[in-house]
């Protein structure tokens, strides 16, 4: 009897069965654990709103059908989200590597257009210095 | 990820797994736990198989962005509260009933506070009994054939001829109003 008492104010705080739960809509748990589940809705505000929408689904079929698709879509959100994550890391990487190369062939080009500059310059002075002792 | 392969795994342990490399499948796992139930709060508020499946995937949505911004202590707890303010917020939209979400739906419940309020209830038992001829006589029939019977909801319906609904109530009002007398019984002992 004491025990019995107790339970009333007990909170328990049990992790939730789905196939419990489904086997109490269909009416398929025996006394004892039906009594349990009931006795867990008391308790969980979560569980015995979940109780009072699952009953309102006539069909249990399509109430897994429903589950089903449900988990289906939200498995592939998170997995597309991972893919998404993975493709943009690449992507970042591959950017980089790009730049790297970008201003390594800018700086030979650079390189090479100055050095180029540099050695036309004499021939220059010397072309002119050649036209004006010709003149004189 | 196969479902009963991380079975073992509990849900605070999954979530730490998410914060620790915020790899989303982990999350995948632990929403997939309550998915049945979700539909469940979804169809009781929104009362539409349709709505209430739309409805699962916006709370799915949901959390998993909003666990990206912050960290939950309680996850069965915020979940409920995550889902049960989608449909309130739906049903407002829609008009149908002016609903008002008060601080209740929004706080999410204090869970140690609770434990803490009922170990000390745990050791006032002896006032049990006394409390619970103070209930009114449909909660005493109630809570005493559920509790202490063993009675299943649809049996006291029976017993009772109440219908389901208001044994459900009488249960709860009377398992609420315990709580209260024994509160008051034991200020009235100290």
């Amino acid at each position: 009897m004491n025990d019995d008492l107790k339970d009333i104010l007990a909170n328990s705080n049990k992790d939730i069965d789905n196939q419990q739960l489904m086997n109490y809509l269909t009416n398929e748990l025996s006394k004892a654990d039906t009594h349990d589940m009931e006795k867990e809705m008391v308790e969980d505000d979560f569980l015995n709103d979940a109780v009072e929408g699952l009953q309102k689904i006539e069909s249990k079929k399509n109430m897994e059908a429903y589950v089903e698709q449900l988990n289906t879509s939200l498995q592939k959100q998170t997995e597309k989200n991972k893919k998404r994550k993975e493709k943009r890391r690449l992507k970042d990487d591959t950017y980089t590597y790009l730049t790297i190369l970008i201003i390594l062939i800018l700086l030979v080009i650079g390189y090479v257009v100055i050095k180029k500059y540099i050695e036309a310059k004499p021939n220059t002075n010397s072309t002119t210095n050649r036209q004006l002792t010709k003149e004189m | 990820m196969n479902k009963e392969k991380y079975s073992h795994i509990d849900d605070n342990q999954l979530l730490q797994n998410f914060y620790a490399d915020k790899n989303n499948e982990w999350l995948g796992i632990l929403l997939q736990r309550y998915t049945l139930l979700l539909l469940g709060v979804c169809m009781k508020y929104l009362k539409n198989e349709e709505e209430a499946k739309d409805g699962v995937q916006q709370v799915f949505l949901k959390a998993i962005t909003e666990l990206h911004k912050y960290k939950v202590d309680y996850f069965k707890s915020w979940l409920y509260m995550v889902a049960k303010n989608h449909c309130l917020m739906k049903l407002r939209d829609k008009g149908k009933h002016a609903v008002e979400i008060n601080e209740q739906v929004l706080a999410a419940p204090d869970e140690t506070t609770d434990k803490k309020k009922h170990l000390e209830k745990d050791a006032a038992l002896s006032n049990m009994e006394t409390a619970l001829q103070q209930l009114n006589p449909e909660q005493l029939q109630c809570v005493t054939l559920f509790y202490l019977e063993k009675k299943s909801y649809q049996e006291i319906t029976q017993v009772s001829g109440y219908n389901l609904l208001q044994v459900k109530s009488h249960i709860q009002n009377g398992k609420r109003n315990l709580k209260i007398l024994l509160e008051r019984l034991q200020k009235n002992e100290r």
